[in-house]
């Protein structure tokens, strides 16, 4: 409870940012199916929704009024707590996990210092790790609480495929943790600070129209972990345990109504991580490219004139910033959902395990050996 | 860290579904009508045989087995690397990378075996 | 009552309550999730005692991969005769009242030597366990580096092992 803040104003204040952050990714859920109705639209060349409201904007909102009116139904075998609680159970890993991303530098007013995310963890990313694994769950509990042959081989073949990604996944980060010598996301951030710089074999480099990001120093553990995410959140190419012509819609194959709907809150909130993951990663998170965070501040207090003021735009900006990268990987994986076809799923497991397990471990040890390299031999 | 935060959260979204979950009951009404058919699994429209001597692949346990091996693997190289440069910087930046490359000898000597022996085949 | 004590009793009662669920709840399945909770309430304990590498690997390997692989495997069984098997029985109730008698005298015994180790404090404080997993790692690669090596052995020859198991007569994969 410490870390929530020292006094009974800031504890109130850090408790409600959570609770804000949780309504934030659920809301952000009806915009990304918006934009995925009217995106995939627009590449299938038709219309999308677009009655609804001006552009169809309201259209999910329909849909949720129309969920909400659905009856509630339990199959007959089913397990009627495990039924219940496995969409519940679908927002609590995706939603904790996200709250751990740093989205902005961090507001100070006055004396008291607000964090832009839920809370800091400073083993940041091997906790965010751990209650991405808890997912596998979810889906268990769903196949098996429906009581049906269809949901249980469903739910089966997805946790299958979770966890063969989640080796490729964890290994992809240990090359970024071997560049920035740390676990704690916003130490990750500020070492991308400036221009792209390359210290080693003793002498350093700049390269001054570059920003220092994370992109450039490991494409392949990028490429990896981006395509590991699509794995661990169930979206095409790799959704085979819930694709509609195999085994009608797996492990939520009983399932209708609302409860639905919270599986796909649970899915786009994975989707929503490994976005905020990438650009933590691999672009800077919250950094202006070409900006430094105090460059960014002086000129706040250039306009503002008074520091509240100042420490508001820098906040706001850098928030901006973040959200401008965040929605670009979004609407990546929407894109890709409606480019590629469907891998089949022995080819699916072959991949996770025979190629990108033997690619992130080439490029962990490529990494560290440049690394030794670089410390020890003067070219 | 923020235990209590994580905590706290848990709670509110473990509460805030439930209420969803009330409400949907409450709005949508409970099952009213519910015939033979309704209540059956999807079955494509069959009725559901359940057969009695169904063995079960043994595929999934490898893969989980096999999963927890190379996690469990995987977990050794995060306090390597987090603290890698500091071996270097401390003098022992030799010693520590190829004490990891020996188990990852060992790691990729188990991965190739077992990709050999087609552990992991899914027909 | 501080924010860490209440923490403390709070966690400690749910680990308690999930770990004796798993022993009398009658679903398997049942079992399982509540062992994989136990798991999770064991993981925010050791971030109370500042573990936090140690808190997320738990909850990396231990609720993420081994109960999974659990209640993957429990929930691919159709197990009601084994759920019927040990509930009702003159010596099923023997063992209930016996194993009910040594867990008592466990706990007691437990309580009675923790007081007597009273003054004996551990190193615990904030600003010691800032860098628990650079300690950790030191321990680990420079001063244990053989038993470090010895369990990269051990795996590979769990791995060896489990596919030998799968491969066993009567099953799906025999050879």
């Amino acid at each position: 409870m410490s870390s929530m803040g020292t006094t009974g104003f800031e504890i109130t204040v850090n408790l409600i940012k959570t609770v804000l952050v949780f309504l934030m990714m659920v809301q952000a859920v009806p915009i990304l199916v918006w934009l995925e109705r009217r995106g995939s639209a627009f590449i299938q060349n038709r219309f999308g929704p677009n009655r609804v409201g001006p552009l169809g904007l309201v259209q999910l909102l329909a849909d949720a009024v129309k969920f909400l009116n659905k009856e509630d139904f339990v199959p007959d075998k089913a397990n009627r707590f495990l039924f219940y609680a496995a969409p519940v159970f679908a927002l609590i890993p995706a939603a904790i996990a996200y709250m751990a991303i740093p989205m902005s530098v961090p507001l100070i007013i006055g004396d008291s210092k607000f964090l832009i995310q839920g809370y800091e963890v400073n083993v940041g990313i091997v906790f965010i790790l751990g209650i991405s694994s808890l997912a596998a769950y979810t889906i268990l509990m769903a196949g098996w609480g429906s009581g049906s042959k269809f949901s249980l081989m469903g739910a089966m073949r997805a946790s299958a495929q979770i966890i063969s990604y989640e080796l490729a996944l964890g290994l992809s980060i240990v090359g970024v943790i071997l560049m920035y010598g740390t676990f704690n996301l916003t130490e990750m951030i500020q070492q991308q600070q400036g221009p792209l710089h390359f210290t080693g074999f003793g002498y350093e480099s700049y390269i001054p129209w570059l920003p220092n990001w994370g992109i450039f120093f490991q494409p392949v553990g990028a490429i990896i972990f981006f395509a590991a995410a699509f794995a661990e959140s169930n979206r095409l190419p790799f959704d085979l345990a819930e694709g509609e012509a195999e085994l009608v819609a797996g492990f939520h194959t009983e399932y209708g109504g609302f409860k639905m709907l919270m599986f796909f809150i649970g899915e786009y909130g994975h989707m929503m991580i490994a976005s905020g993951l990438m650009t933590t990663f691999f672009f800077g998170g919250y950094l202006i490219p070409g900006l430094t965070p105090n460059d960014v501040y002086q000129m706040g207090l250039n306009w503002f004139g008074s520091e509240t003021g100042a420490n508001i735009f820098n906040s706001v900006a850098h928030f901006l910033s973040y959200n401008v990268k965040f929605a670009i990987f979004l609407w990546i994986f929407i894109h890709v959902r409606w480019t590629l076809p469907r891998f089949r799923y022995d080819q699916l497991m072959d991949l996770g395990w025979k190629t990108m397990l033997p690619w992130a471990l080439a490029n962990t040890i490529i990494t560290a050996a440049i690394i030794f390299a670089a410390n020890y031999f003067v070219l | 860290m923020p235990l209590g935060g994580v905590i706290f959260i848990t709670a509110f979204i473990a509460v805030f579904g439930v209420i969803l979950i009330f409400l949907a009951r409450a709005i949508g009404g409970m099952a009213k009508r519910s015939s033979k058919a309704k209540m059956e699994i999807y079955e494509c429209g069959i009725e559901e045989i359940e057969k009695k001597d169904t063995k079960i692949s043994v595929k999934f346990y490898l893969t989980a087995i096999l999963f927890i091996l190379f996690d469990i693997e995987i977990i050794f190289m995060y306090p390597w690397a987090v603290n890698f440069r500091n071996f270097i910087s401390g003098g022992a930046g030799a010693y520590v990378f190829v004490s990891m490359l020996v188990f990852l000898a060992i790691f990729i000597f188990g991965l190739w075996w077992e990709i050999k022996s087609k552990a992991l085949e899914w027909d | 009552m501080s924010a860490d004590a209440f923490l403390f009793w709070f966690l400690s009662l749910l680990v308690l309550v999930s770990g004796l669920s798993v022993v009398l709840l009658t679903n398997p399945v049942y079992s399982a999730l509540c062992l994989a909770m136990t798991m999770v309430g064991v993981s925010a304990l050791f971030v109370t005692l500042n573990a936090y590498f140690l808190a997320g690997v738990q909850l990396i390997v231990y609720a993420g991969a081994v109960m999974v692989l659990f209640v993957m495997v429990l929930m691919l069984f159709d197990l009601k005769h084994e759920t019927q098997a040990f509930t009702r029985g003159k010596i099923t109730g023997a063992i209930k009242i016996a194993s009910v008698g040594i867990l008592a005298g466990l706990v007691v015994g437990a309580i009675t030597i923790g007081k007597s180790l009273e003054n004996i404090k551990a190193v615990a404080d904030n600003a010691q366990a800032a860098d628990t997993t650079k300690i950790l790692s030191e321990n680990l690669f420079l001063k244990n580096v053989f038993g470090f090596e010895a369990l990269g052995v051990l795996l590979l020859v769990i791995a060896v092992g489990t596919v030998a198991l799968s491969r066993s007569k009567g099953g799906t994969h025999a050879k």
